[in-house]
């Protein structure tokens, strides 16, 4: 059942990882805590609480081969209208840097905010997971670029960003790290989406550091749409000021083997968390949505739903931890978990975690693992729908709650991705 | 149109038609009585082809069709629609979208064009007057936090857009009020016609007076035991059933 990484291999894969993503080019100087950290941090294995049911074994042997050719991926979402940046396998290849100038706005590559505004970055552009997960440290350790979006205090950012990750045919490692810098009484909206070939293979191990300021507001909606046999690791971390407003949605539309670590920080009172996500592997697909929550400080928000159903023999993981600090009173944290499972041999693990150490608050959770509902199926049929239409139906009643939030141009995609993996279209 | 012959179904192992043989001509509207458990709303289930029921033996034909070889959805297709004893709640799908598919999905398998989308609503307005369906009852989650008499006054307006050739209602009178009950026999009433039969299951004479059943079954112990024409309810509701099952057992021994 556990699998045991020699020192050797592990140290072996991060090699082959930091000199692939060397040779293709990295974004900054490597974290010194990141170094260090891989060197002392135990690579995952499913005798570690947070990684029981997560097989990163399977990782070790990831070898990149080829270079990616940094050719220009199909466009997603054309009807959008948002800032585009497109990355291949953690190369910037297209996108016009928005640039206002020191005191205003900025939106681009890192490698282009990383030459004009260094010092703006200094701050807060380290990964926060990267001195405690290995794959994180690893992902600090040689990171590549990504989008950064930079809103001073009072402004709002008139149009969504879009960055898009493209993963090429071939066997590749990409480490995007996307940083985000929301200040005071500032907004933005983004999307960050990343899709694969069908022929790719490899690793992607992606960062994304954001800050949200006191009073001010960013809504991220994150879409996975993966086909192929990439292994993605996803570390993202939100901290949130004062009076702030935080959304983040997830859809993991497809993905070969996925672990999503989601973190926020409410670094202040009256903050409001919104997160939500949404997953469906099928075949023999894996995905994990690990999150935490962090309530530091007194009369925070958090709303956390995640819906999913694992199909044929798939594996879906579901962890939330809510940690309410010890002075965070009136806290009022909501985190529901639902999921449903289509064959006999899919697997569901849900856990939901909560530590409170404040007495004065109002916290609730739920998980749920069902089966489809058959007499809902039956009915629908009765009625004249073919088996695919009804369960396309019942599907998209069950994914609602959460796909609704996203923009309807995305949450349209997400649906036929879907639908069309399950034959239902 | 329809001819039940010599049905025999059970589910695991529990045998609950045992016989039954039922014959309905077209345009005919037949009623079905019988004491709670004696097998009316197993034979409504296999009527509309819900796949627990096995069927040991026996056959029904429809049209001519050998029923028992088409699923759920053919018999749809083909025109046969329930109205459940329990309407099924499903939470996140609308009314509205709800019909619009299954309207549609059943024109695309009978070859035919999807509805627009203008005649679709209009539709929908004349099939809800129809039973003074509430407006808000449309746009909402399909049977999600209906009362028992909306639920089935739903169904029956589900059964006016979907025009069916057999409509089996199964106790769709009961936890109607007054006039509800009045209102949907008002909207079965208005379907009846030359080619559209009617089953209708139920335990009171009450609904009989509204829609007069050209004949009266009773089922009882997983057969019909006795069928009459539409006195034979007001006997039942004099009698009870006990003389009839009495009697057939008689006759049986
Ligand atoms: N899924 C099932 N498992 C076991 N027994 C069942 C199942 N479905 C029905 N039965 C049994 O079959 C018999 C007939 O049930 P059915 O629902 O057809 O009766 P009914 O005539 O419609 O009764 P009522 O008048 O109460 O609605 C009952 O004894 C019932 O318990
Ligand atoms: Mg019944």
């Amino acid at each position: 059942m556990n699998e045991v990484a020699t020192p050797t291999q592990h140290a072996a894969l991060a090699a082959r990882v930091s000199e692939a993503c060397a040779a293709a080019g990295l974004v900054g100087e490597p974290q010194a805590e990141a170094l260090e950290a891989l060197e002392a941090l135990d690579y995952p294995t499913t005798r570690q609480e947070r990684w029981k049911y997560t097989r990163a074994a399977r990782l070790l042997k990831v070898t990149p081969t080829a270079s990616a050719p940094l050719q220009a991926p199909p466009v997603v979402v054309e009807s959008l209208d948002a800032l585009r940046f497109t990355f291949v396998a953690g190369q910037h290849i297209s996108g016009e840097t928005l640039d206002e100038g020191a005191e205003g706005c900025f939106v681009g590559p890192v490698s282009v905010a990383l030459e004009r505004y260094p010092e703006r970055l200094k701050a807060w552009s380290n990964s926060a997971f990267a001195t405690q997960e290995w794959f994180a440290a690893l992902q600090a350790s040689a990171p590549q670029d990504g989008v950064c979006i930079l809103v001073p205090a009072g402004h709002k950012l008139q149009r969504p960003v879009l960055a898009h990750h493209h993963m090429p045919d071939g066997a590749h490692v990409a480490q995007p790290r996307h940083l985000v810098h929301i200040g005071d009484h500032a907004s933005a909206e983004a999307v960050l989406w990343s899709d694969n070939t069908s022929h790719a293979e490899g690793m992607m191990n992606a960062a994304i550091t954001a800050s949200v300021g006191n009073g001010a507001s960013l809504s991220l909606e994150i879409i996975q749409d993966e086909p192929g046999t990439v292994h993605h690791m996803g570390h993202h971390h939100f901290t949130q000021g004062s009076n702030s407003n935080l959304t983040v949605r997830t859809a993991t539309a497809c993905a070969h083997w996925l672990r999503n670590d989601l973190h926020i920080l409410q670094d202040g009172t009256h903050a409001d968390s919104t997160f939500h996500g949404c997953y469906l592997p099928n075949g023999d697909q894996f995905v994990d949505h690990h999150t935490r929550i962090d309530h530091a400080h007194p009369d925070g928000q958090s709303n956390e739903l995640y819906k999913g159903l694992a199909a044929d023999k798939s594996t879906a993981v579901f962890n939330g931890k809510i940690m309410v600090h010890k002075d965070a009173q009136r806290i009022e944290a909501y985190q529901s978990n639902r999921n449903l499972l289509l064959g006999e041999q899919a697997a569901m693990y849900a856990k939901p975690e909560l530590e409170i150490y404040a007495d004065d608050v109002r916290c609730s959770h739920g998980c749920t693992t069902g089966q489809f509902d058959k007499e809902a199926l039956f009915y629908l049929r009765s009625r004249g729908m073919t088996e695919t239409a009804a369960n396309n139906l019942l599907v998209q009643a069950f994914l609602a709650e959460v796909l609704d939030g996203f923009r309807p141009e995305i949450r349209d995609h997400v649906h036929s991705v879907f639908a069309r993996r399950l034959g239902w279209i | 149109m329809l001819k039940i012959d010599n049905l025999h179904a059970r589910i695991g192992d529990t045998e609950i038609l045992k016989g039954l043989s039922l014959e309905l001509g077209a345009g005919e509207v037949h009623a079905i009585m019988g004491p709670n458990g004696s097998g009316k709303s197993t034979l409504a289930s296999i009527l509309a082809g819900r796949e627990d029921y096995e069927v040991t033996q026996g056959s029904i034909s429809f049209d001519g069709v050998d029923l028992l070889e088409l699923d759920a959805t053919e018999r749809a297709v083909a025109g046969i629609f329930l109205a459940f004893q329990y309407p099924v709640e499903i939470p996140g799908v609308s009314n509205i979208n709800f019909l619009r598919t299954a309207l549609n999905s059943i024109r695309e398998q009978r070859a035919e064009e999807p509805l627009s989308g203008k005649d679709f609503l209009a539709k929908v307005k004349a099939c809800a007057q129809l039973v003074e369906l509430d407006g808000k009852l449309r746009d909402r989650s399909v049977n999600e936090g209906f009362s028992g008499g909306e639920k089935k006054r739903n169904e029956v307006f589900q059964m006016a857009m979907l025009e069916p050739k057999l409509a089996v209602l199964d106790e769709t009178d009961s936890g109607l009020d007054i006039d509800a009950l009045r209102i949907v026999a008002h909207g079965v009433n208005s379907m009846r016609g030359a080619d559209r039969s009617f089953l209708v299951i139920t335990h009171y004479q009450r609904l009989l007076d509204h829609i007069v059943p050209d004949f009266v079954h009773v089922l009882a112990g997983g057969r019909i035991v006795h069928s009459g024409g539409k006195e034979l309810a007001l006997e039942l509701e004099e009698k009870g059933y006990d003389w009839i099952v009495d009697a057939e057992a008689a006759e049986q021994a």
